[in-house]
């Protein structure tokens, strides 16, 4: 990109991209302020910005009263279930998808990745009567099934590209080194994709960790995640809008982190390997 | 999302396929086919599977427990005599005109911005990306906040000294879709323009060079020259964009729930009611049915396009 740009011109585009940046952050920033002031501050008009007395009252209440740790709970086992079982699937599949490919690989790659388009009402009837019959509602375990399922299209597909990466020859030279096809993919192929399998896994965490759909259709209580705990503040009408914004910054707070530490692989992640 | 593959896959196809030939051929075969077999399970047998139960029971009077009799086109009948599903529709088609062409015209701005180099891109970048990587659940809440006339946008306004200033628009159903959609474009944008920026940063920064010998305007050059040459990039977004518009629900639920009235129902909506509220199971088979179509509509020329174009070619 040895576009000339001039510095002033350069300036001023970044100028202009910080200030869209504070504007689209703002609504989070909105947030995780509030959830420091009283209810009193909370709505105060006109509104008050840092210049407040902060207070973690909020979080001491929200954790206390409505037994927060639970629902966070649920959430990590879903997550890192979801993502563990789908990598258990995924892995084998990418691996055979990538290098010993048929004929029809590419069109069942293109299927794959068409179910996760598809509205998820319209097979909610048949895994919602499959649950009562298995007794999986409210479970940890029929969900961390169904998040996988949702999710495994983009799981293969980012394994897959990241996996075609790796020059066959090495995996080749494995096996005439008189590797068994166990450790060639154990050994050799896994240790070589650990950062496309490590950004897979993080992409899979976040989207588990914000799927709501599922997570308030099939739960109840047992093994409801922190989606549905914030959805059940239905409407705050002004009472709880500083507690309610506590119980979000918490339910968002290991996302937002993760995500500053991981945006590269985060990109590239959300573009399908599009972006790297 | 195919996008930047495109190039290499047929490569990797000729060496895959000269490694096929070595000795252990069959056996690797055959543990590739085995590999796949839990994938193909899963994508055939329950995406297929409760697809075509779905779409079976959506021709049966199924009330409050599926039941296999039979009444052909009757649920689709009254599916279109509904005046929900009709306002829903509606509410559909100008909430997903207005987000898709302001997505795509937002995201491209903003990669476009983006690609003219400007200090701290990474962080410029999750930025933009966050939101998307918060629930629908979460932006639809801070979204009703500020949206909400006691002491969002409105109330900091009219504290401002325009105390005549109105802007309600969950509680306004004239309006009431577009306070969602810019929830919608808020969460979204940024993923488009990860993908727009992948596709201005493939274009041979020669294009450019002959654009400015040529004396072409920089806008110019980039409606004329870079985004004609950027089709497949979005028609990629164009085919996300628009898969996600068809399912919305979640962040109408959070917001609205559909209100005021039925001036923020969607299809989504329209199905789950019918399925657990209105105990008229049919009807709402036939409806995510409807949705099927859709979605397969969008899909089908796209894949078309991306994969079955490039076996003849």
């Amino acid at each position: 990109m040895a576009r000339a740009v001039t510095t002033r011109r350069k300036t001023l585009t970044t100028l202009a991209a910080w200030g869209i940046a504070l504007l689209i952050f703002f609504p989070i920033l909105w947030m995780i302020l509030t959830s420091f002031k009283t209810e009193q501050d909370a709505v105060l008009s006109p509104p008050v910005w840092f210049w407040f007395d902060w207070t973690t009252e909020n979080y001491v209440t929200v954790m206390d009263r409505a037994n927060y740790f639970r629902f966070f709970m649920n959430s990590v086992i879903i997550a890192i279930g979801s993502t563990a079982l789908g990598l258990l699937i995924a892995i084998p599949a990418a691996w055979s998808m990538a290098f010993v490919p048929g004929a029809k690989t590419k069109d069942l790659l293109m299927w794959m990745l068409s179910t996760k388009m598809m509205p998820g009402v319209a097979v909610l009837v048949p895994i919602y009567l499959i649950f009562i019959k298995l007794k999986l509602l409210d479970t940890h375990f029929g969900l961390i099934i169904v998040i996988m399922l949702i999710n495994l299209p983009i799981i293969i597909w980012m394994l897959y590209t990241y996996f075609k990466e790796i020059p066959g020859e090495i995996l080749e030279a494995a096996r005439m080194d008189g590797a068994t096809l166990r450790s060639e993919i154990l050994y050799v192929l896994l240790p070589m994709a650990i950062p496309g399998i490590a950004s897979t896994v993080l992409l899979n965490i976040i989207l588990a960790w914000n799927e709501a759909f599922w997570t308030i259709t099939l739960t109840t209580v047992d093994a409801a995640p922190l989606t549905k705990f914030i959805s059940s503040f239905s409407s705050p009408q002004g009472l709880f809008y500083a507690k309610l914004s506590a119980a979000s910054t918490m339910a968002i707070a290991p996302i937002l982190i993760m995500g500053w530490f991981s945006q590269k692989q985060l990109v590239r992640g959300l573009t399908f390997g599009a972006v790297k | 999302m195919a996008v930047v593959d495109q190039s290499a896959a047929p490569v990797s196809a000729e060496r895959s396929a000269a490694r096929a030939r070595k000795p252990n051929k069959l056996f690797r075969n055959l543990t590739a086919k085995i590999a796949m077999i839990p994938l193909v399970f899963v994508s055939v047998g329950v995406f297929v599977g409760f697809t075509i139960w779905t779409i079976v029971y959506s021709f049966t009077s199924s009330k409050l427990l599926p039941k296999l009799n039979f009444v052909g086109f009757e649920q689709y009948t009254r599916l279109w005599a509904d005046r929900r599903w009709l306002q829903s529709i509606e509410n559909l088609a100008i909430f997903g005109f207005f987000s898709l062409i302001l997505t795509l015209v937002v995201g491209f701005t903003l990669a476009a911005l983006l690609d003219r180099k400007i200090r701290g891109e990474d962080v410029f970048r999750t930025i933009i990306l966050y939101p998307f990587a918060l629930s629908f659940i979460v932006t639809g809440l801070v979204w009703q906040w500020i949206l909400n006339p006691q002491f969002g946008i409105q109330h900091i306004v009219q504290s401002l000294g325009w105390t005549s200033f109105q802007f309600d628009p969950l509680n306004n159903p004239d309006i009431v879709l577009y306070g969602i959609l810019i929830a919608g474009i808020w969460q979204g944008t940024g993923l488009i323009m990860c993908i727009m920026l992948a596709g201005l940063r493939g274009i041979d920064d020669d294009i450019w060079k002959a654009a400015k010998v040529d004396g072409i305007g920089t806008l110019k050059t980039y409606l004329r020259i870079i985004i004609p040459m950027m089709r497949p990039v979005f028609i990629t977004s164009l085919v996300l964009i628009a898969a996600g518009i068809i399912k919305v629900y979640d962040l109408v639920v959070a917001q609205t729930s559909g209100g005021p009235g039925l001036a923020s129902q969607m299809p989504a909506m329209y199905v789950y009611d019918y399925m657990f509220g209105g105990q008229n199971l049919g009807q709402g088979f036939a409806a995510s049915t409807m949705m099927l179509v859709t979605v397969a509509i969008i899909l089908i020329p796209w894949a078309y396009l991306e994969f079955g174009g490039k076996k003849r070619g």
